[in-house]
């Protein structure tokens, strides 16, 4: 009751931490949802076309790995192996696009990418993401030093890959000069995914296999990604926690003669610690919570920006919120702590020096 | 009641409060006067326990104040202030404001005190909405509420007019005759109207 009356009297002050903690909160929310976004993205690109992938050995990323895509047929001949296709993924500017992604697949995966318009692609040809699609209308696209025939449009689960250029992994070899980037390969049942890995790795020296869900783990650029988010999170964590510490150091320092009476008429520091971390605390919920529904309004815009190619997609998770709302709390803890704890030590001698005579 | 001994006090190497002893019983009210830089708010302050003598030993009934008293339940039960700029947070009603001072089974009490220093109708007003008198009367409600023992009043009329002044000095008498300690430290000598004991202060001494 005092705390929230004390909060409609100081207005610019408590819009200021409440400023404060929404903009750290928010930035908290949408790193953690764009990084979890695109993790989540590729993830489910390799986890759901495939149970084994194969990349070359010791290169940390597939954008650079190089496979050989014949060792297809040999994949194929293993048992309870219910399919393999080849894969590159590059990027390079796409007509008067700076940088698009590249998807050169096998015949039998084009399938993946639903068709809205036209029909799959031959060698030649390329079929464009829906979103892509948008920003390059001619019949065709010059992509490298090569001009491809738009054979048609797709649409995919995955945001990104709409932003994307599907074509023959023969085309694809020549434009990044490679055969394949990863081989991935599904078996009949889950139980004989070890089994199958086992007669992969043998195949070529100049392999690694692993199985999808560890690749995913493992992958470097998910660690990139998630340490990188991790470091501006927490950014945002010590700039909003600056913030409110400076504001409520301010806002001790102004209601020292309040702090002084409060004392003088017997009541405790802990009374006046209890109604400063209220006090806080009631503008971190509701900052948490209006950046929260700020997150969840651009997280849900982000898809529509024609601009970002569907490249930047959030994923705002039940654990993330739990994450953010505890780091939020902690926040508004760790801030009000030392100005509540200078203002519980206010001498209400004050009260009587000031009216000296 | 209050036992005053031997009580000094010193800012930094400046002395200026000299061994002061005396003694002040229940129901007095105490007009403690002297110029300014004469020691009265600084014998006040000791006195109301808001600061430690450098030396010396008070005892408020029969309890020795130093260190380790739980001075916060101390002042909430046995002393009510009443300052010269009445001190009230602006950002509570006059109710709140007192209810903020009241113990507990007190609370009831609010409105009847309210009502019988005149000022009920005021209840739900914030001090910027009253006049400077009628947050004086606030002021002195708010010590009053929980029926102290001591009072203290530190030129509880510094800022207003003689017709409001007259006012105050009646109402903390009122509450003298009902058995309260007022210590009261003034410029005004109209107090000594009031009072029935006088502690005159020059240069830190009693005179």
């Amino acid at each position: 009751m005092i705390s929230l009356k004390a909060l409609s009297k100081n207005p610019f002050k408590s819009f200021l931490i409440f400023s404060s903690i929404t903009i750290s909160v928010m930035a908290i929310f949408l790193i953690s949802s764009i990084s979890q976004g695109v993790i989540g993205m590729y993830s489910k690109m390799i986890k759901t076309d495939g149970d084994i992938i194969i990349t070359q050995r010791g290169i940390a990323d597939t954008f650079f790995s190089n496979v050989d895509i014949s060792l297809l047929d040999k994949i194929d001949l293993i048992p309870h192996v219910q399919s393999s296709y080849a894969m590159i993924v590059g990027a390079s500017p796409v007509g008067h696009i700076p940088i698009a992604g590249i998807y050169g697949v096998s015949t039998n995966h084009l399938a993946h990418y639903k068709l809205s318009k036209g029909s799959y692609p031959k060698r030649g040809e390329v079929l464009l993401g829906k979103t892509l699609a948008k920003q390059l209308p001619g019949r065709s696209v010059k992509i490298g030093n090569k001009r491809f025939r738009v054979s048609g449009t797709y649409t995919s689960d995955i945001g990104f890959e709409e932003g994307g250029v599907v074509m023959n992994i023969q085309d694809a070899g020549t434009l990044f000069s490679r055969s394949a980037s990863f081989i991935l390969v599904s078996s009949d049942t889950p139980s004989h995914t070890d089994t199958i890995l086992k007669s992969i790795l043998p195949l070529d020296d100049d392999i690694e296999a692993k199985t999808t869900q560890n690749f995913v783990q493992e992958y470097n650029q998910f660690k990139i990604i998630e340490n990188s988010s991790l470091v501006i999170s927490s950014l945002a964590f010590a700039m909003g926690l600056m913030g409110i510490a400076s504001v409520m150091s301010m806002i001790v320092n102004s209601r020292k003669e309040e702090f002084g009476i409060m004392r003088a008429l017997g009541k405790s520091r802990l009374f006046i610690i209890k109604n400063l971390f209220l006090e806080t605390l009631i503008m971190s919920l509701s900052a948490y919570l209006f950046a929260l529904i700020l997150s969840l309004g651009i997280l849900a815009l982000l898809p529509h920006i024609e601009m970002l190619q569907g490249y930047v997609n959030g994923a705002l998770s039940t654990s993330t919120a739990l994450y953010v709302l505890a780091a939020t709390l902690f926040m508004a803890f760790l801030g009000t702590l030392l100005p509540a704890w200078f203002a519980s030590k206010t001498d209400p001698i004050l009260l009587i020096n000031q009216g000296c005579s | 009641m209050i036992k005053a001994s031997n009580i000094s006090h010193f800012y930094g190497n400046e002395q200026v409060l000299h061994a002061l002893s005396f003694e002040v019983h229940q129901g007095d009210f105490v007009f403690l006067s002297g110029d300014s830089g004469s020691g009265k708010s600084t014998l006040l302050s000791i006195l109301s326990t808001l600061l430690k003598p450098s030396k010396g030993e008070l005892l408020i009934q029969g309890s020795s104040i130093k260190k380790g008293t739980d001075l916060d339940t101390f002042r909430q039960q046995n002393i009510g202030f009443v300052f010269q700029f009445h001190y009230l947070i602006n950002y509570l009603s006059v109710y709140e404001n007192i209810s903020l001072a009241a113990l507990k089974e007190k609370k009831k009490n609010i409105n009847g005190l309210l009502q019988e220093l005149g000022i009920l109708e005021l209840a739900a007003r914030y001090p910027n909405e009253i006049s400077g008198g009628q947050r004086q009367r606030v002021a002195l409600a708010r010590a009053l509420i929980n029926e102290p023992s001591i009072i203290f009043a530190d030129e509880p009329t510094g800022s207003l007019d003689s017709k409001n002044s007259t006012l105050v000095y009646e109402l903390l008498s009122k509450a003298v005759k009902k058995g309260t300690t007022l210590i009261l430290a003034s410029h005004d000598a109209q107090v000594e109207n009031y009072a029935n004991k006088t502690i005159r202060m020059r240069d830190g001494k009693i005179l």
